[in-house]
């Protein structure tokens, strides 16, 4: 795909609605989320008007891994407590279950994993908002749900590529794509009309030092990619730990008992979610 | 010390880890669990609980920690990613006790 320039590529994961490999329901969210006057009530009658869609989201959100045991029982209600951001989050990343599923065996339970990681850690530092860096961690690798759909047999190549050079499959997309996933997925972050700090997280995961609005946010999906790789969880396209950048490390300031904690505390959350096949 | 869903407490079993709500203590850390505590358990919308005994690891140690090492093989040497490695590796060791 050398010979695709990059404006092409953007262009076409812009216009998702066109992708024939993009599946009805994604695009119809898609199409939902990404008005610009959406309101709370909006989303929350489009969710609630679809039985299957409502039954997963309330699924997630009264996981005990998600805070509110069993105690959420309206889709209005969810939205009114997390708010149109991370509903959105929500809303795509259960829409894409099962395109994560197809798309590369592991990568769901990477990405889900991840965002469980993210709030454990957004918590630990007390940001404000956990449940949006949730959403990022959930989100943060659908660049590669698009590339796989669109360019599965040069997709194949990269994974194959990465695992017989030992190298991340970020690094081998560079050699076989024009861009990365995580540029293609801030595309469509955009497109959602997601906020800044969201997009910059999908956006810079791998370089985390390059976020203006949300480093922190940034540096925790970051680290929570590593920690997922390190425990072995999932498969996101080849089999290593990348390295953590040092400043986003020295940004999140955790001490050894606290990521001993973090390592105790996602084991425990983990274990519950392979109960909770969505 | 595994962790089982609710659903597959049977009278007997013992609790390695206390049953909380909130911070407060349901069933202590110990308790031997009969068919009344089990209802009860059940009632109250927890998933799973911890309970004494080995846990039952699907991969042997050894394999585990050889993927571990195979894992972090490309940054053995890039900075803090010692610290991130030993820690994992502690933590993955703990399981198997």
């Amino acid at each position: 795909m050398n010979s695709m320039d990059v404006k092409d590529l953007r262009r076409k994961v812009e216009n998702i609605g066109a992708l024939p490999t993009i599946p009805g329901v994604l695009k119809h969210i898609s199409s939902i989320i990404e008005k610009p006057d959406i309101s709370l009530n909006e989303i929350s009658d489009f969710i609630s008007s679809d039985p299957a869609l409502t039954t997963k989201i309330l699924k997630m959100i009264n996981s005990a891994v998600y805070g509110f045991p069993g105690r959420i029982s309206s889709v209005s209600h969810a939205t009114v407590l997390l708010g149109l951001n991370v509903i959105k989050g929500l809303l795509i990343g259960v829409s894409v279950f099962e395109l994560m599923q197809q798309a590369m065996q592991g990568l769901w339970e990477h990405s889900f994993d991840c965002a469980i990681t993210s709030k454990l850690i957004a918590q630990r530092k007390k940001l404000k908002e956990p449940e949006e860096v949730y959403a990022a961690g959930l989100l943060h690798d659908i660049g590669k749900v698009i590339l796989i759909l669109e360019f599965p047999e040069e997709y194949e190549k990269s994974i194959h590529d990465a695992n017989q050079q030992c190298i991340s499959i970020f690094e081998s997309e560079k050699n076989r794509f024009v861009e990365n996933h995580a540029n293609v997925g801030s595309w469509l972050a955009e497109k959602w009309r997601f906020p800044n700090n969201l997009i910059e997280t999908i956006k810079y995961h791998h370089a985390p030092h390059r976020s203006k609005y949300a480093p922190m946010e940034t540096a925790i999906v970051h680290l929570s990619d590593i920690l997922v790789r390190a425990r072995g969880f999932g498969f996101a396209g080849d089999s290593f730990v990348p390295a953590i950048e040092p400043a986003a490390f020295e940004l999140l300031d955790l001490t050894e008992n606290d990521i001993k904690e973090i390592l105790r505390e996602m084991d425990d959350s983990l274990e519950i979610i392979e109960e909770l096949s969505l | 010390m595994p962790r089982i869903t609710v659903d597959k407490l049977e009278p007997g079993m013992k609790l390695a880890r206390p049953v909380m709500r909130g911070s407060m203590v349901l069933l202590g850390e110990g308790t031997e669990l009969n068919d009344n505590w089990i209802q009860k358990i059940k009632s109250m919308e927890i998933e799973s609980v911890y309970i004494d005994g080995p846990s039952q690891m699907s991969v042997p140690k050894d394999e585990m920690m050889a993927q571990l090492e195979d894992r972090f093989k490309n940054v053995a040497d890039e900075p803090y990613m010692d610290v991130i490695k030993k820690l994992v590796r502690k933590h993955i060791e703990d399981l198997y006790e």
